[in-house]
């Protein structure tokens, strides 16, 4: 028989580091910053500092391994800093973290992603991770070069020295790897950072990319978000394994204590229901460690059944509508857009937030291009396997025309839109370890529709105004064009003279003038619409970016009044801005006609 | 150019009815009244259904476009291509709706004025030179409009065929003489006088072109004193024409011998029978009211354990075959008359079995016998074994 060994966490993840979103050159890349920067920003969040990060992504030369380059990554946070010995664990020990298990929203979870990083960074390059680490209470700054020891599981720091550094408090972390930088796309640096910005408004952020400029975008908000506490699991989100294992981390005290202190919503009121559903006095008084497993399977299902009422909601934190509108700015130049934050909700019981930005953007995007889908969980973008995730099925369920856009059935809408969703929860499902992708069930799915929905009604005032003008816009070149060809035509077969063609045409252009008077008040009652959710946008977000468009109100004739006078009766003039942008539309369009016989 | 030969013998002259409504249309203008035009509503719930008729005709139901922003551009298209028409009509000049649509944007080329008439592709001129039709009420062949017509390949020992020139001469055709090559109908049958040689048992229209020429090339034609004729698909108004005047000039039961699935039977037999309800006003010349349906019958399935294909609900594609079989059942005033009753129930069994049964299977029936559909066709004639 074969030698049994055991093999430590460090060695099972650095030889599966796949799993935790190092499968390829590319994105090793990503998730090292992803990594990073999480780190950065739920530090910052933790103390309450308004976060400030330098970012550089640098090609250093070629990567040891084939077809890749040797990228240097670093990022610089104003955190709190890191005690130096405190930086093995942190950085070279797998699942030493402080937020294993504890049911907050923050971005990292379990400890892995950095020490993974480090790992990677060791396996391509041999080297760890460089750190510089200052607290507010140092004099001079700590730097070091920090492996993972990974036979042991724990870091090993190397080269340490003191030096010098201008900022009061702050880490800044160095690493050197193989891979491969991608900028552009689902899964690029770019739209990886741009998700960052939009669903953090608190942070500042400067960065240089490869070869580009400096990039340096601003906060938009002077709050850090409130953390919510910690929360216990409820006991209908645990399997019976999960629920041994978590009674066994509590040592030697009795299963009613257990489930009290480890638990929410477990109180006496819910015991008294468990015995009365049938869990018995004395097993509840027996102590954890001396219950069998079919003790704990027969507790375990009766709890299942009880009805024990649902968590508290309070556990998740909200970007917030007004963050989210001022932050969708720092994207480019906003065409329009619509933003709603629902309240929590429990789903599955867990508590959930989905918030939703839709937005459209001057230069992004065509009408040809299937919308960009930005995809949050617990504030951090989600960049790879897009289709099986919930947000996706979500959006692919909603009834996009209806609101305007365009949609081949039960699929992604095409337009040049940015459709942004964030799941805040302390306890997100994901279906895979290297967290990107969301468990999409049925509860959850619902929940991010209805989000959906409600931004669609928003976003469909903008559209439905804009094919009103459209509409006003097509009537008034209608006359125009139409009306002398047809009476021309008509004069042609008849044998008409120039008599009767001149009064037919002015004829006519009283009958089509009628029309338009009518175009126009439809056009009024849209722009009314508007102007009132944009108003109460207004007042909603304090002032902020959204710019109002008062409606016009038409004269003593019913008229409205344009912004140019009309040329001729019955064909009022209509802002040449959007006779420009529409033709530009229509030009862009044109396409040859399909052969038919 | 010598006189085209007629279609019809309606008595209508279109260039003054066209000239009529132009001028109608101007005077409205001149009194600042909005110009309407009339057309019959072509769709099925402006159909109906007499069996004594023999196919589908237009009931009172009218599609009115009144003049105002939106209809102008139709208005004007309306009256550009009627002028393209009129010319041909005049000078006796043919065209197919794909000339048409580039004669329309050759003449925009010449004189940019009528720009705005331009059509972006030819969906919206044959809409235009439908709707004239529709509104005039008469045929687009006699507008000098003619389809490039598919399907009706014709094989026959027996029948002479007599096409009458456009300059009078008579082209005598002996389908006899043309082996295996068939003889095709032109998209204006009327031309045609057909005689048989000899009395002729039936005529059968297969719905796949390429079966019915393999039933010729076994010697079907040769064996039974018959037509042979490929349907080609749903049939073109060439074959819905040709079907007519074989009905018309030649005393021949017609059987219709296709795929057992709804398809089949609401769109190629029922237009094939009793036109369609897009073609209301002409369904009169391009319908053949004695055809029978062969087969495939659900009888046939069962007797000679035919292979059937199952029908997928789950399909999107054949969910949808299946709603609209349970739709026509409902809505198609054809099907709503007890004569067709037994097509009824053929669609009913197809909705509950959920299978489709394609004609070719009959060649499963006796792989080694190649003459064996054609055995099985002749049974079914011979003992009436058809609706």
């Amino acid at each position: 028989m074969s030698k049994i060994t055991s093999s430590s966490t460090a060695e099972y993840f650095s030889k599966n580091l796949q799993q935790v979103g190092f499968s390829s050159p590319v994105k090793a890349v990503l998730t090292t910053l992803k990594e990073a920067v999480d780190n950065s920003l739920d530090a910052c969040e933790q103390e309450n500092i308004l976060p400030e990060l330098i970012i550089l992504i640098k090609r250093k030369g070629k990567g040891a391994s084939k077809n890749t380059d040797l990228v240097l990554i670093e990022v610089e946070d104003n955190g709190p800093g890191i005690e130096p010995e405190l930086l093995p664990k942190v950085f070279g020990e797998y699942l030493a973290s402080s937020k294993f298990g504890r049911g907050q929203c923050t971005r990292g979870q379990q400890g892995i992603g950095i020490s993974a990083a480090v790992t990677w960074a060791q396996l391509t390059n041999a080297k760890g991770v460089r750190v510089i680490s200052k607290t507010s209470r140092m004099r001079k700054a700590f730097e070091a070069l920090i492996d993972v020891d990974i036979k042991g599981n724990k870091g090993l720091i190397r080269e340490k020295d003191t030096i010098d550094w201008d900022k009061t408090h702050g880490v800044k972390v160095s690493f050197e790897i193989d891979g491969r930088v991608q900028l552009n796309g689902d899964g690029g640096l770019i739209t990886y950072l741009e998700g960052t910005i939009l669903v953090n408004p608190h942070l500042s952020m400067r960065y240089k990319l490869m070869d580009n400029d400096w990039v340096e975008v601003k906060r938009v908000t002077e709050e850090n978000p409130e953390i919510p506490a910690a929360t216990l699991p409820h006991p209908h989100t645990m399997k019976l394994g999960e629920f041994i294992t978590h009674a066994r981390l509590f040592g030697n005290i009795s299963l009613k204590s257990f489930l009290k202190t480890g638990f929410s919503r477990v109180n006496d009121q819910a015991i008294g229901l468990l015995k009365k559903a049938g869990i018995k006095a004395k097993i509840l008084d027996t102590s954890v460690n001396k219950l069998s497993e079919a003790d704990f399977k027969k507790a375990f299902q009766v709890i299942q059944d009880a009805e024990i009422q649902s968590p508290s909601t309070k556990s998740v934190l909200t970007v917030g509508e007004e963050a989210l509108a001022k932050s969708i700015h720092r994207l480019g130049e906003v065409d329009f857009f619509s933003v709603v934050a629902r309240k929590p909700k429990i789903c599955d019981f867990k508590p959930v937030v989905v918030e939703v930005a839709l937005a459209r953007f001057i230069q992004r995007g065509s009408e040809e291009d299937q919308i960009q889908v930005l995809r949050f969980a617990n504030r951090v973008p989600l960049q790879f396997d897009k289709s099986a995730c919930a947000i996706t099925r979500a959006i692919e369920t909603v009834n996009w025309k209806s609101y305007g856009l365009n949609q081949p059935k039960d699929s992604v809408p095409y337009g040049p839109y940015v459709f942004a969703i964030s799941i805040v929860s302390p306890f997100i499902k994901f279906k895979n370890a290297s967290k990107e992708t969301i468990d999409s069930s049925e509860e959850l799915v619902e929940e991010i529709r209805l989000a959906l929905m409600q931004a669609g009604q928003k976003l469909s005032r903008h559209i439905k105004k804009e094919m009103r003008e459209a509409d006003l816009e097509r009537k008034m070149l209608h006359i125009e064009k139409f009306g002398p060809i047809l009476i021309d035509g008509l004069a042609r077969i008849t044998g008409a003279g120039q008599n009767r063609v001149k009064k037919a045409k002015i004829g006519l252009e009283k009958i089509l003038g009628r029309d338009t008077k009518d175009a126009k008040s439809e056009l009024l009652e849209a722009q009314t619409r508007l102007s009132q959710l944009k108003v109460r946008e207004n007042k909603k977000f304090g002032g902020g970016e959204p710019e109002t468009e008062p409606a016009t109100e038409p004269d003593a004739n019913g008229q409205t009044p344009l912004q140019e006078p009309a040329p001729e009766a019955g064909s009022e003039a209509i802002p040449d801005a959007v006779i420009k942008k529409k033709k530009a539309e229509k030009k862009e369009k044109k396409s040859s006609p399909g052969k038919r016989k | 150019m010598s006189k085209m030969i007629r279609i019809r013998e309606s008595g209508k002259d279109i260039p003054k009815m066209a000239k009529t409504l132009c001028e109608t249309m101007l005077s409205d203008l001149e009194d600042s009244q909005r110009p309407v035009l009339e057309a019959v509503k072509c769709s099925l719930d402006n159909s109906f259904y007499n069996p004594k008729v023999g196919y589908l005709t237009p009931g009172k139901k009218k599609v009115l476009t009144e003049l105002n922003v939106s209809s102008v551009q139709k208005m004007a298209r309306v009256v550009y291509m009627l002028e393209v028409l009129l010319r041909n009509l005049q000078y006796g000049n043919v065209n197919t709706k794909r000339e048409l649509y580039y004669i329309a944007k050759g003449m925009v080329k010449s004189e940019p004025v009528l720009k705005p008439l331009d059509f972006e592709g030819q969906e919206e001129s044959d809409s235009i030179i439908d709707f004239i039709g529709d509104m005039l009420e008469v045929y687009r062949e006699e507008l000098n409009c003619f389809a490039n017509d598919r399907g009706g390949q014709t094989y026959s020992q027996h029948l002479v065929v007599t096409e009458t020139l456009t300059d009078g001469e008579k082209a005598v055709i002996d389908l006899s003489t043309l082996g295996t090559t068939p003889f095709q109908p032109k998209n204006k049958p009327q031309a045609l006088k057909l005689k048989a040689k000899k009395k002729l048992k039936f005529c059968l229209v297969v719905e796949s072109e390429g079966t019915a020429n393999t039933l010729v090339s076994n010697g079907m034609t040769k064996r039974h004193n018959c037509i042979v004729m490929g349907a080609q698909g749903v049939p073109s108004n060439g074959v819905r024409g040709w079907c007519k005047l074989i009905e018309e000039q030649l005393d021949v039961p017609i059987y219709f011998f296709g795929d057992l699935d709804a398809y089949t039977i609401q769109n190629i037999f029922r237009t094939l029978k009793a036109g369609s309800a897009a073609s209301l006003i002409r369904n009169k010349d391009f319908s053949a009211p004695s055809v029978r349906f062969l087969g495939v019958l659900p009888e046939d399935v069962e007797k000679y354990d035919l292979h059937c294909y199952p029908v997928k609900e789950s399909d999107p594609v054949e969910a949808r075959s299946l709603k609209k079989a349970r739709d026509t059942i409902e809505n198609d005033p054809f099907f709503h008359d007890k004569k067709n009753k037994p097509l009824v129930n053929v669609l009913k069994w197809l909705i509950e079995k959920k299978v489709r049964c394609e004609q070719q299977a009959f060649f499963s029936v006796d792989p080694k016998d190649p003459l064996k559909p054609e055995k099985i066709i002749v049974e079914k004639i011979e003992k009436g074994i058809y609706l």
